[in-house]
C-alpha cells in the first residue's frame, strides 16, 4: 500500500499547457469577433494562427497577450486563469509570462537598442545592461547596441524587438505578423530566428498571413468568422 | 552613453523623454517660470511691503502729536517735558520730531502767523514738503526763515528778501532772510517758519511750545501702546496717534495684500491651463509609447510615476527660473512703486516651489488620467 502511494507520488505531474482556451468568446456590442474558441498549446510548441482578415486573429492575439479580456469562456495562461483579471493583474502577467513581437516593431525612438531591452527589464524587475547586451548578441546585433531605432534597418529593428521579447525569459512568445513589414532577406532571417528559438524549446505563437510561416510552425490553427476551422 | 544600474532607468526615461520634446517641455517650462516669477515677485513685495508702506506713509507727515492735555489752563507745555516725551520713543522707531509754537507777529506788509520749529526735525517729519530755495539746516538759525507759498504771494515776498519781524506783545524785533518758500497744499502755506528760540522770544513764551509733531514707525495697536509709554515717561503730557494715517496704513495694506493674492491666483490659474494644454498634447503624441510601455507590463502606477516625475522635474526647473526672474521683477516693482530695492526673503523659495508644484500637478491630473486609460491594443494597432 505504502509502496503504491510512493509510486504514485513519484510519477511526474502531467505538464499543463502554456495556453488553454475553453469556449472563449469576445463580443463588441452585437458583433461576435470570437465564438466558442477552444484549443491548447503545450510548452515548446510553435503554433501559427492563420486566417483571412476579419477572422478574429487580432482579437485572439490581444486576449492571448492579456491586452484584452474575453466576454465568455476561459483562458488559462501557464495554468493561471486570466479571464477575470483586472488591469493591474493583466500587466503583471504580461511582464512576467509574455514576450511580445509586433509587426510595427514599436521601439521607443529616443532609446538605443540596448536601452529598449532594458526598458522591458525595468518593468519586469531591474535593468541589467549586461544581460540586455547578451540578448542583442543572441540576435546578432551586439554591434548595434548603442544605435537608436532610426539608425537600424527594419530587419534589425525586428530583431531588437525579438530580443526584447526574450529578455525576461517569458513562458510564451506572441508574435503579430513579425515579417509583415520586412523584405524577403529580412523575412528569411527572422524566420530562421524563430526556428532557432523553437529548437531551444521556447513556446511560440504567431499570427501571420505568411504561408511560409505556416510551414515552419509545428501546428497551424485556422480561424474563420471568429471560429476555429477544423481541429486545432 | 548606455544606461546601467548606476543610472536608473527611471531617471534615464525621464531625461530622454523631456529632452526629446524640448519644444513642448519648453512651453510648459515657460508657463511655470512666468507663474513662479509673478508669485515670487509678489511674495517678495508682500513680505517687504509693510516696511516699505510704513516708510511711505511716514513720508506723508507726522503720525503722532504730543502736547498739553485738552482743556489745560496754561498756554502750551514746557519744552523740556516735550523733550522727555520724544526721548521715550525708541530711537529705532523715531523718524523725526519737532516742537511747534504758534503765534502772530507783525511783518512790514502786515500780520502773519509764525511757527517756531526745529528745522532739522521738521524736515524729517515732513519730507513731502515742496520747498523752493532750501531748508534751513540747523535749529538755532535766527537769521533765516521759511515762508508758506500763499503768504509769500499775498505779501509779494520772494526768495532772498529780507523781512522785519516784530513781536507786538514783547516789542522783540528780528531781521530775517527768506531762505525757502514752502508748498504743502495745506495750512502751512499761509505761515512763516522761524527757529523755535526766536519764536519764543518774539511771542514772549520762553521755554514753551504748543506741542510736538512726531513721525514714528509704528502700526495699528502698537501706536496705542507707544502713546501709553510716552505718557508714563512724561507725566502731564498727552500723546495721541494721528488716527487718519495710522488706520489708513492697515486699510491700504489689506487692499494691496488682497490685490496681490488675486493677481497671483489669476496667474496660477492661467499657468495651470497652459501647462494642462501642453501636457494633454504630450500625452496624445506619446500614446503609442505609453501603449508600448503598458504592453511591456508597465502598470498604472508606473505610468503615473513617469508623468508625475516629468511634471515635478519641469515644475522644479520652472520654479528655479521663475525665482530668478521674480527677484528681478520685484526690484522693478519696488523701484517703481516704493522707489527702493526689495529684499530677498528665504521664505519665498519654499512657498513659490510649493505653489508651482501644486499648479503643475493640478495641470497634470487630467492628462495623466488620459495616459492611464490608454488601451495598448488599440494604440499599438495605430488607432
Amino acid at each position: 500500500m505504502n509502496a503504491a502511494v510512493s509510486a504514485i507520488q513519484a510519477l511526474p505531474e502531467p505538464e499543463h499547457p502554456v495556453i488553454a482556451l475553453k469556449g472563449l468568446s469576445r463580443s463588441f456590442g452585437a458583433v461576435e469577433a470570437l465564438r466558442e474558441v477552444s484549443f491548447s498549446i503545450r510548452p515548446g510548441e510553435f503554433v501559427a494562427i492563420m486566417g483571412p482578415s476579419g477572422s478574429g486573429k487580432t482579437t485572439l492575439l490581444n486576449i492571448l497577450s492579456c491586452l484584452d479580456r474575453p466576454t465568455g469562456g476561459e483562458y488559462l495562461l501557464d495554468g493561471i486563469a486570466t479571464a477575470g483579471m483586472d488591469e493591474a493583474e493583466q500587466a503583471r502577467i504580461r511582464r512576467e509570462k509574455i514576450g511580445l513581437v509586433f509587426q510595427q516593431f514599436h521601439l521607443i525612438p529616443y532609446l538605443t537598442a540596448l536601452e529598449n531591452l532594458m526598458l522591458a527589464q525595468h518593468y519586469h524587475s531591474i535593468a541589467d545592461a549586461g544581460a540586455a547586451r547578451a540578448a542583442l548578441e543572441r540576435v546578432g546585433l551586439g554591434h548595434r547596441a548603442d544605435h537608436r531605432p532610426s539608425q537600424l534597418s527594419g530587419g534589425e529593428q525586428q530583431r531588437v524587438c525579438i530580443a526584447r521579447a526574450l529578455i525576461n525569459e517569458p513562458a510564451l512568445i506572441l508574435a503579430d505578423e513579425p515579417t509583415g513589414n520586412l523584405d524577403e532577406e529580412n523575412e528569411r532571417v527572422i524566420m530562421e530566428l524563430f526556428r532557432a528559438l523553437h529548437r531551444e524549446g521556447r513556446t511560440i505563437v504567431l499570427v501571420t498571413h505568411n504561408p511560409a510561416f505556416g510551414s515552419v510552425a509545428e501546428r497551424t490553427i485556422r480561424l474563420a468568422h471568429g471560429r476555429l476551422e477544423g481541429r486545432a | 552613453m548606455a544606461a546601467s544600474n548606476r543610472w536608473p532607468m527611471f531617471a534615464l526615461l525621464l531625461w530622454r523623454s523631456l529632452t526629446v520634446r524640448a519644444g513642448r517641455v519648453g512651453v510648459a517650462l515657460a508657463a511655470l517660470a512666468v507663474g513662479a516669477a509673478v508669485v515670487s515677485a509678489l511674495l517678495c513685495l508682500y513680505l517687504d511691503i509693510k516696511v516699505k508702506m510704513a516708510e511711505e506713509l511716514r513720508a506723508y507727515g507726522a503720525n503722532f502729536v504730543v502736547g498739553a492735555p485738552v482743556g489745560g489752563s496754561e498756554r502750551g507745555v514746557d519744552q523740556s517735558a516735550l523733550q522727555r516725551a520724544i526721548a521715550a520713543v525708541p530711537g529705532a522707531r523715531l523718524v523725526g520730531a519737532s516742537p511747534v509754537l504758534y503765534g502772530v507777529a507783525r511783518l512790514d506788509q502786515g500780520n502773519a502767523v509764525i511757527a517756531g520749529v526745529d528745522f532739522p526735525g521738521l524736515r524729517r517729519v515732513s519730507p513731502f514738503w515742496q520747498v523752493s530755495g532750501g531748508w534751513i539746516g540747523v535749529s538755532f538759525d535766527e537769521r533765516n526763515a521759511m515762508i508758506g507759498r500763499k503768504l509769500a504771494e499775498t505779501m509779494e515776498i520772494r526768495l532772498g528778501d529780507t523781512l522785519n519781524v516784530l513781536g507786538e506783545a514783547t516789542g522783540e524785533r528780528a531781521r530775517l532772510t527768506v531762505k525757502g518758500i514752502v508748498d504743502t497744499g495745506d495750512a502751512e502755506d499761509e505761515q512763516m517758519f522761524v527757529a523755535l528760540p526766536l519764536a519764543q522770544r518774539l511771542l514772549g513764551l520762553p521755554g514753551r511750545a504748543d506741542f510736538a509733531l512726531l513721525s514714528v514707525s509704528v502700526e495699528g495697536a502698537e501706536a496705542d501702546q507707544l502713546a501709553a509709554s510716552i505718557e508714563t515717561a512724561a507725566p502731564g503730557i498727552d500723546a495721541r496717534p494721528i488716527r487718519k494715517i495710522s488706520e489708513s496704513d492697515g486699510v491700504i495694506l489689506d487692499k494691496i495684500d488682497g490685490l496681490m493674492a488675486v493677481v497671483a491666483a489669476f496667474i496660477l490659474v492661467m499657468t495651470t491651463l497652459c501647462v494642462n494644454a501642453t501636457l494633454t498634447a504630450m500625452v496624445a503624441e506619446r500614446a503609442p509609447e505609453i501603449g508600448l510601455e503598458k504592453a511591456l507590463g508597465a502598470g498604472h502606477r508606473a505610468i503615473v510615476a513617469q508623468f508625475v516625475g516629468e511634471t515635478v522635474a519641469i515644475g522644479i526647473a520652472g520654479t528655479l527660473i521663475g525665482l530668478c526672474l521674480g527677484y528681478g521683477l520685484a526690484q522693478i516693482l519696488g523701484q517703481a512703486v516704493f522707489g527702493g530695492w526689495v529684499g530677498f526673503r528665504a521664505a519665498v523659495i519654499p512657498v513659490t516651489l510649493a505653489a508651482s508644484l501644486v499648479t503643475a500637478l493640478a495641470a497634470a491630473v487630467v492628462p495623466v488620467r488620459r495616459a492611464v486609460r490608454i488601451a495598448p491594443a488599440r494604440v499599438l494597432r495605430g488607432e
